[in-house]
């Protein structure tokens, strides 16, 4: 496993429902991010559709690993001996209209893997529980550049899903995301908490562009275990920014401050009791 | 899975349960509201007939006023007949306004006025027909009840802020031809139902001849449409062109802004048009 890596933050401006607009710019980026020396390149949550596609998800939704876009995707990866992480809608195999919205992992072999998102917001201008099911699943991917958990958006406010991949050995956490300009403060504070909180990196890469109304707010960044910004995207403009991940200060962090050392394993059962009980 | 059939049956609608749904519907409303009854545009097509008909059998012909709004480049002897035995049969007040002169003021009064741009004059005399309905509504206390059908809303062929701007839109979730069966059913003379429609923006205009298409084929592929079907499966079951059932499509997307209130930034915490979601309690 390599001990550092290039990761670039693709922040990109998508079309809504064009699949084959998105993934020219995102073959694009794969092959830019490539010749600046990146090992993995990450694009914002439904890239490959736009966020706002409300009924014309049932048509865009592929199956994953069997999809068209991402066996092109895939292609280029192995190509370009990279990985990828970007989010789609994703059409259940066994049931065509339940949807996901999901993370997909490609690297230099092709498929990796898939995160569903476990968080579906449902309130404001936010619609997903009435389109996506829940995920259930929180996989770590044990790659040649690190051990990888996806996270999308929403996701981010609850530290458990986070929690939940640190403890299974996670040390970068991809989040992407679609996230609002109205938003833009939540998440530039809880990127830095949920990394340092769990002593991981935190990749966060956002969209840019508006759709329906919404205006996507950009600020893609890597944040290292101790909550410093250590690469940084444009706000409200495409982008493309590299940063390096160096995994020896996972390290370093948690001997300054061991939160996992510390964690109290029973609190875990009383936060059960009360959420049951909220 | 069942595979649905683009045939005229999944047209068919049961067409007392529906005429009773639209009756108590406009009735509610009104009453909700506490109007006095409702204004509509009387063009003499079939949809502002089955439109003044059915408001007419829910809240009794007194409660409703007609308006004939014919301009001179378009007016039809014929038209105005036809809006004269619906107001007769179904015991509703019929007015004429003429509104010619209202728009040869626009023209004058319009620096960038071209007479040749069609379009532009002819959502001009839709949005003077608003205007004048509106008019209506506020000095008696009735509200503008709309007339526009599923097909022509889908596909946005209708004036913006014009023929579909109303208080309550009866027909909107049923296509052309079944507003005609509808029309058929509550007795909307035969000759009003069979005639072809028109937007009476310029004259000669005919929907079907400017559509393109059918309105018996265009529901259909509007039908499988509504129903998630692809275009493709569309134009296999109906034997056309793919890309006819395409242009239709987009058409149907690309009208999405016609359709809602205007589309805003969303800044705040609430946003007009997208989270605000509150119910339509009018008093």
């Amino acid at each position: 496993m390599l001990k550092e890596i290039n990761v670039a933050l693709a922040q990109i401006d998508c079309r809504v429902g064009d699949k084959e607009h998105n993934l020219r710019v995102m073959e694009r980026h794969i092959r830019q991010a490539k010749q600046k020396d990146t090992n993995l390149v990450v694009f914002p949550e439904l890239a490959l559709t736009g966020y706002m596609c409300r009924d014309l998800v049932y048509e865009l939704a592929e199956p994953i690993p069997q999809g068209e876009s991402i066996r092109r995707l895939e292609e280029l990866t192995k190509k370009e001996h990279m990985y990828a992480v970007f989010g789609m809608l994703e059409r259940s195999e066994k049931a065509r209209a339940t949807l996901y919205n999901t993370a997909v992992l490609l690297g230099p072999r092709g498929f990796i893997g898939k995160y569903r998102k476990t968080h579906l917001p449902t309130h404001s201008a936010f619609e997903e529980k009435r389109y996506f099911r829940l995920g259930y699943q929180a996989p770590v991917f044990e790659t040649d550049i690190g051990r990888l958990g996806l996270i999308v958006c929403y996701d981010v406010f609850f530290p458990e899903i986070t929690r939940l991949l640190r403890l299974k050995g996670s040390q970068l956490i991809v989040c992407i995301s679609a996230s609002p300009a109205v938003r833009r403060e939540f998440f530039e504070t809880l990127t830095v908490a949920r990394a340092i909180e769990n002593t991981a990196y935190l990749v966060y890469v956002n969209l840019v562009g508006v759709e329906d109304g919404l205006q996507f707010w950009g600020g893609s960044r890597i944040v290292a275990p101790n909550g410093k910004i250590i690469s940084q995207a444009k706000y409200d403009e495409e982008d493309l920014v590299i940063g390096r991940i160096d995994y020896a200060d996972l390290e370093r962090t948690e001997t300054f401050v061991p939160v996992l050392r510390d964690l109290r394993p029973e609190f875990f059962d009383f936060l059960k009791e009360q959420v049951e009980n909220l | 899975m069942i595979k649905l059939r683009l045939t005229s049956d999944v047209l068919k609608l049961d067409l007392q349960s529906v005429e009773a749904r639209t009756r108590s519907f406009i009735r509610d409303y009104v009453q909700k509201v506490g109007a006095k009854g409702v204004v509509l545009g009387a063009s003499g097509g079939v949809d502002s007939s089955t439109t003044a008909a059915l408001a007419s059998l829910a809240l009794g012909g007194h409660a409703v006023l007609g308006i004939a709004l014919p301009e001179e480049e378009t007016h039809s002897v014929t038209d105005a007949k036809h809006a004269k035995l619906v107001a007769t049969k179904f015991g509703f007040k019929l007015e004429t306004v003429d509104i010619s002169s209202i728009l040869r003021s626009y023209f004058h009064s319009l620096p960038v006025y071209d007479a040749d741009d069609k379009l532009s004059k002819g959502n001009l005399k839709a949005r003077t027909r608003m205007v004048c309905l509106y008019y209506y509504a506020n000095r008696l206390n009735k509200l503008v009840c709309g007339s526009s059908d599923k097909s022509e809303t889908m596909v946005g062929y209708f004036t913006k802020w014009g023929d579909a701007a109303a208080d309550l839109s009866p027909l909107m979730d049923l296509y052309k031809t079944q507003v005609r069966q509808l029309a058929l059913h509550i007795g909307v003379p035969k000759e009003i139902v069979g005639k072809p429609s028109t937007p009476a923006l310029w004259p000669n205009q005919l929907a079907e001849e400017e559509l393109g298409i059918k309105y018996e084929t265009l529901d259909l592929i509007l039908f499988g449409l509504e129903h998630f079907m692809t275009t493709k499966d569309i134009a296999h079951q109906l034997s056309l062109p793919e890309r006819l059932v395409d242009g239709v499509k987009k058409r149907w997307l690309a009208n999405e802004h016609k359709r809602r209130p205007p589309l805003t930034a969303k800044l705040g915490y609430r946003t007009v048009g997208s989270d605000f979601r509150l119910p339509c309690m009018p008093r």
